[in-house]
C-alpha cells in the first residue's frame, strides 16, 4: 500500500507545480539560432539580384530530390553590373518532401541558400506546398534581414547553417 | 393526484434532468482540467475563458457527428443498447435526496432502489458488445458483465453494514442518523469497500478494464459514434457522480455542515455542504484515475471474490455483533482498523509467497572495466 | 452438470494492429486467444518498410546520415553514431577528442530521451491515464530543446559527420546542460516514484513475460531486455568505443527477466546516463571538432568491409558496411536491436493474458522505423 500512496503523493505534488504548457499559437518557445526551418534563397543586395546561379549542386545532393532548378544567362552580367555569368531562372522546392537536413546549404558554393526559421508553412493542398522562387526569396530575404546575413562579393560572411 | 401535483412532478423532473445534464457536462470539463493540472498541463483553454465552453463544444461535435452503424451489426440491439445504459443512470436520481427537502420522491427503500436500478445498465453494455459485431466489443462486454456482477456483491454487503446501524433503507433516515458521528468512522471497512466496488461498478480506473483503452480500444463502445456514444459517456459520468453522492450520503454525513442548518437559507447551506463533499469524493476519483495503473481481469476477479467479498461479510458480522451486544462505538472502530491492517498484512504475505521479489544488481564500471 | 472437458470451446483469432493504440506504430500481432488467455501470437512486420538498406546503396555518405536519423526515430544520435563510426573505421580515421566527447554527451542524452518515451508509452500501456506519458514528454521536451540549440533540429538532427560533428557546440552549452541535468535528475526521480513500486504496477509486471538469460541470448536479444535477464552485456563495456573507457558508471542488471526488470533497468540507465554526461562535461577538452576529411563529408572510404556497433537505447545496434571505394557504399546491412528483441515476443506472450501482451510489447520498447527499416 505504501507504493500506492507514494504514487498519489507524486501526482499531488506535480499538481501544485506550475504547468509547463506553452500555448502555442499565442506564445512560442524560444528558437535556437541554429534552427533548421524551411530553406530560403538569399539575395545579393549589393547587385540587387539573386545570389543563386542555378548551378544545380543542391539539386544533385538533395537526398529526397525535392529541388528543381534551372538557370539562364544573366542580363546584368552583360551590362557589366554583375560578376555572375549565369543566374537562377526558376527554383522550386517541394516542401512536402524536404526533410530539412541542410545538405543544400552545406554544398552551396555561393552561400545562396540558407535554412530560415520559417516553420509554419502548412497548407491545405499539395500544390500549395511547392515553394516557388518567389516564396523562397520571400522567406530567404526576410530571414536574411533579421539574421543580418550579407551575401555577395568580398563580404566574407558566412550564412547560418 | 391533482393537476397541480402532476405539474409539480413534471417541473421537478425537468429541473433534475437539467441539473444532472449540467453536472455531467461540468464533470467532463472538471476531469480534463484536474487531470491536466496533475500532468502539469493546462487542460482545455481554447473554448471560452479557461476553456469553460469545452463541454458545449464537445456536445455540438457529438450531436453533429454521423451515427454510424457497422454493416453486420444487429441494428435494433445496437440502436437500443445506449438507451438501456442511459435510462437507469438517470432514473436513480428520482430517489436520491440532495438536502432534507430537495428530492423528487423519497422512497423508504431508497438505497435499495438506487443500487438495484444501477445494476440494470449491465444489460445494455452486453447488448452493445454483442450487437456491434466486433471482437474487441465482445471481449469488452464479457469483461464488463463479469466485473459488474462480481462487484455488485461487495457493494451491497458493504452497504448493509450502514443500513443495519441506521436501521433503515431510507436515505433521508440514514443521513439523519449520522447527526452524532459520520458512518465513515463507524464503518471504515464498509467505506473502503463501497468506494472500491463503486469505482469498479462505474468502470473508472483502476477498474476500467471493459473499456481498457490500451488493450480493447474502448471495449463495448468501440463501434459507436456520435449521439449514441455520447449517451454511454453521459451515463458513465452520471454514474460516477451517483457513486460520489452515495458515498457522501452513506458515509460522509450527507448535507450536514459544521453548523446546524436552521432557519433562513438552510436548504442552500445544506446543498452547499452536500455538493462540496460530493465534489471532494469526485476529485479523489479523478486523482486515482490519473495515478493508478489498470488491474488485469484475473486480478480484478480475485480481488472481488477473494478480498472484497470476505471483507464485506466480516464487516457485516462485526457490525451485527456490535449492534446485538450494544458494544461501545470505539470497539467497532478498533475492530475495523484491525481488520484492515490484517488485510494489508495478508497482501504482503501473499505477494512475498506468490511473486518473485524484484532482485536488482548494479555492476560498477570503472574506466570502462567491470569491477564488481 | 457438464464437465469442463465436455464443453466445446473454440479459439478466437484477435487481430491487434496495425491500427491499435498500443502497438507503438504500425505493427500487427495476430493473437489466438482462448477466452482471455493467449494460445499463439504471430507478429507481422513490414508496414513501415522504406527500403533504407537499398537507399543506402544509392546515396552518398553524407546523405545516408539523414537516412539513419529516420531508422530509430527516437534515438537519432545513436544511429548516426554507428554509421559514421563504421565509415571512420573503414577509412582508419582518427576522430578528434572533442568530437568524441560531444558524441558521447549527445548520445547519452538521447538515451535518456528515448527511455523517457519508453516510460511514457509503458505507463499508458499499463493503463494509467497518460500521466507517465506527460511526465516522460515533459523531460523529453527539455532534452529536445538542448538538441535544437546544438543541431537546429529537435529530432532529425543529421549532426554527426564522418570524422567528427557538423559544428562546434554553441555558446553556453555547458551551463545549459548542467541545468538540464539537474532538472532531469528530479524528473527521473519523480517518474521512478510514480510507478516503480506501486503495488498494482508490481502486480501487472512482475513475472509477466519472463525470459531467462540463456533464452534471451538464443533469441539474439540485446540491450536493456538482455540485461534485465541478468546477462552483463553492454557494448559500451564489452567493446568500448568513443571514450566510454574513461567514465565511471554502473550497469543495472535484473534477475527474473520480466517486465518489471526491464522497466527498472531502463529507469536506472537514465540515472547512469546522467552520471556519464556529467563526467563527460567535466572532462571535455578544447580542440577541433572535425577531422580533416573530404569536403562536406562526401568521403570515399577505401575498398573493404567493416562492422561497427554501439549500445543503442534499445540494444546492440550494428552496421555492416561494404565499400568499393566509391562515394556511395556498396552494401549497408543494419542490425537493428528492436528487430531482434521483437523475435522473443512470441516466447514471452504465449500463456499470458491479452492485457499482458500489450505490457510485454511495451516492455520490449520497439521502434517500428527500425524493425521494418
Amino acid at each position: 500500500m505504501i507504493g500506492f500512496f507514494k504514487s498519489l503523493a507524486v501526482t499531488l505534488q506535480s499538481m501544485l507545480r506550475k504547468p509547463v504548457t506553452v500555448q502555442y499559437p499565442g506564445e512560442h518557445l524560444p528558437m535556437s539560432p541554429r534552427y533548421l526551418g524551411f530553406p530560403g534563397l538569399l539575395w545579393d543586395d549589393a547587385v540587387d539580384e539573386p545570389a543563386c546561379t542555378g548551378c544545380l549542386v543542391c539539386a544533385r545532393y538533395c537526398p529526397t530530390d525535392c529541388i528543381t532548378v534551372s538557370m539562364k544567362d544573366n542580363p546584368l552580367h552583360k551590362e557589366g553590373k554583375s560578376k555572375r555569368r549565369k543566374i537562377v531562372d526558376d527554383f522550386q522546392i517541394r516542401m512536402e518532401r524536404c526533410i530539412l537536413c541542410g545538405i543544400c546549404v552545406e554544398v552551396c558554393n555561393f552561400e545562396a541558400i540558407a535554412m530560415t526559421d520559417y516553420h509554419e508553412e502548412a497548407d491545405i493542398s499539395r500544390g500549395d506546398l511547392i515553394a516557388t522562387k518567389e516564396d523562397l526569396f520571400r522567406m530567404g530575404r526576410d530571414y536574411q534581414k533579421r539574421a543580418g546575413i550579407v551575401v555577395g562579393a568580398g563580404s566574407g560572411s558566412e550564412g547560418e547553417e | 393526484m391533482t393537476w397541480a401535483d402532476v405539474g409539480w412532478l413534471v417541473l421537478s423532473v425537468g429541473l433534475f434532468l437539467g441539473f444532472i445534464s449540467f453536472v455531467v457536462l461540468f464533470l467532463t470539463y472538471a476531469e480534463r482540467k484536474f487531470i491536466g493540472r496533475i500532468q502539469q498541463r493546462l487542460g482545455p483553454m481554447r473554448t471560452g475563458p479557461f476553456g469553460l465552453l469545452q463541454p458545449v463544444a464537445d456536445a455540438i461535435k457529438l450531436l453533429s457527428k454521423e451515427d454510424l452503424v457497422p454493416g453486420r451489426a444487429d441494428r435494433f440491439l445496437f440502436w437500443i443498447a445506449p438507451l438501456i445504459v442511459f435510462v437507469p443512470a438517470i432514473v436513480i436520481w428520482v430517489s436520491i435526496p440532495f438536502t432534507r427537502d430537495i428530492v423528487i420522491e423519497n422512497l423508504e427503500l431508497g438505497i435499495f432502489f438506487v443500487l438495484a436500478v444501477m445494476g440494470l445498465s449491465i444489460a445494455g453494455i452486453l447488448m452493445a458488445g454483442w450487437s456491434s459485431f466486433n471482437k474487441y466489443a465482445m471481449l469488452g462486454a464479457v469483461r464488463a458483465a463479469a466485473q459488474l456482477i462480481s462487484y455488485e456483491l461487495p457493494l451491497l454487503v458493504a452497504v448493509l453494514g450502514v443500513v443495519m446501524i441506521a436501521g433503515s433503507l431510507d436515505l433521508q433516515v440514514i443521513v439523519a442518523e449520522q447527526n452524532t458521528v459520520w458512518y465513515i468512522v463507524l464503518q471504515p471497512v464498509a467505506f473502503l469497500l463501497f468506494f472500491t466496488a463503486g469505482l469498479a461498478e462505474v468502470g473508472r480506473t483502476p477498474f476500467d478494464i471493459p473499456m481498457a483503452e490500451s488493450e480493447l480500444i474502448g471495449g463495448p463502445f468501440v463501434e459507436y459514434s456520435g449521439m449514441h456514444w455520447s449517451m454511454f459517456f453521459m451515463a458513465e459520468y452520471a454514474n460516477t457522480f451517483a457513486i460520489a453522492v452515495l458515498t457522501t450520503l452513506l458515509f460522509l454525513g450527507g448535507w450536514r455542515g459544521p453548523a446546524p442548518a436552521t432557519g433562513w437559507g438552510q436548504d442552500v447551506m445544506m446543498a452547499f455542504w452536500f455538493l462540496t463533499k460530493a465534489s471532494a469524493v469526485i476529485l479523489v476519483i479523478f486523482w486515482i484515475r490519473a495515478t493508478i495503473p489498470r488491474l488485469r481481469i484475473d486480478q480484478l476477479m480475485s480481488l472481488a471474490w477473494k478480498v472484497l467479498l470476505p471483507l464485506a461479510f466480516a464487516n457485516l458480522v462485526m457490525t451485527a455483533f456490535y449492534l446485538f451486544y450494544g458494544w461501545p462505538d470505539w470497539s467497532i472502530v478498533l475492530l475495523s482498523l484491525g481488520l484492515l491492517m490484517a488485510t494489508v498484512y495478508g497482501y504482503y504475505v501473499r505477494r512475498r509467497s506468490r511473486l518473485p521479489r524484484p532482485v536488482t544488481v548494479k555492476l560498477r564500471v570503472r574506466q570502462g572495466r567491470i569491477v564488481g | 452438470m457438464v464437465a469442463e472437458a465436455d464443453l466445446q470451446t473454440v479459439d478466437m483469432l484477435l487481430n491487434m494492429g496495425p491500427q491499435h493504440p498500443s502497438t507503438h506504430g504500425v505493427f500487427r500481432i495476430v493473437l489466438t486467444i482462448d477466452g482471455e488467455r493467449i494460445v499463439d501470437a504471430e507478429p507481422h512486420i513490414g508496414y513501415l518498410h522504406r527500403g533504407t538498406e537499398k537507399l543506402c546503396e544509392r546515396e552518398n555518405y553524407r546523405q545516408i546520415i539523414t537516412l539513419f536519423d529516420r531508422l530509430d526515430y527516437v534515438a537519432n544520435f545513436n544511429n548516426e553514431l554507428v554509421f559514421v563510426m563504421a565509415a571512420e573505421k573503414l577509412m582508419g580515421l582518427e576522430v578528434p577528442e572533442r568530437a568524441q566527447f560531444i558524441r558521447v554527451i549527445l548520445a547519452e542524452l538521447n538515451r535518456i530521451s528515448s527511455h523517457m518515451l519508453f516510460y511514457g508509452a509503458f505507463g499508458t500501456d499499463i493503463g494509467v491515464l497518460a500521466t507517465p506519458f506527460m511526465y516522460g514528454f515533459r523531460e523529453r521536451e527539455r532534452i529536445q530543446q538542448l538538441f535544437e540549440a546544438v543541431t537546429g533540429a529537435r529530432m532529425m538532427h543529421s549532426y554527426f559527420r564522418v570524422g567528427g560533428v557538423a559544428d562546434d557546440l554553441p555558446d553556453g552549452f555547458t551551463a545549459h546542460t548542467r541545468a538540464l541535468l539537474d532538472e532531469l535528475k528530479r524528473g527521473v526521480q519523480e517518474c521512478d516514484r510514480l510507478l516503480t513500486y506501486n503495488e498494482i504496477f508490481l502486480e501487472r509486471t512482475v513475472n509477466v513475460g519472463a525470459i531467462t538469460g540463456e533464452e534471451a541470448i538464443d533469441f539474439g536479444v540485446s540491450g536493456p531486455v538482455l540485461r534485465a535477464s541478468g546477462v552483463p552485456m553492454d557494448v559500451r563495456v564489452a567493446e568500448p568505443y568513443l571514450v566510454y573507457d574513461r567514465f565511471d558508471y554502473e550497469i543495472p542488471l535484473g534477475k527474473n527477466g520480466d517486465c518489471w526488470d526491464r522497466f527498472w533497468v531502463r529507469i536506472e540507465e537514465m540515472r547512469q546516463s546522467i552520471a556519464i554526461v556529467e563526467q563527460a562535461l567535466a572532462m571535455m577538452p578544447e580542440g577541433p571538432f572535425q577531422a580533416p576529411v573530404a569536403k562536406f563529408g562526401f568521403v570515399r572510404p577505401p575498398r573493404g568491409d567493416t562492422y561497427a556497433r554501439a549500445e543503442n537505447p534499445r540494444g546492440d545496434f550494428g552496421v555492416y558496411l561494404v565499400s568499393q571505394g566509391e562515394n556511395t557504399p556498396y552494401r549497408v546491412k543494419i542490425r537493428g536491436p528492436s528487430f531482434c528483441n521483437l523475435m522473443a515476443l512470441k516466447r514471452m506472450t504465449v500463456g499470458h493474458y491479452i492485457a499482458d501482451a500489450v505490457v510485454i510489447l511495451g516492455s520490449l520498447d520497439i521502434v517500428l522505423g527500425e524493425v521494418d527499416r
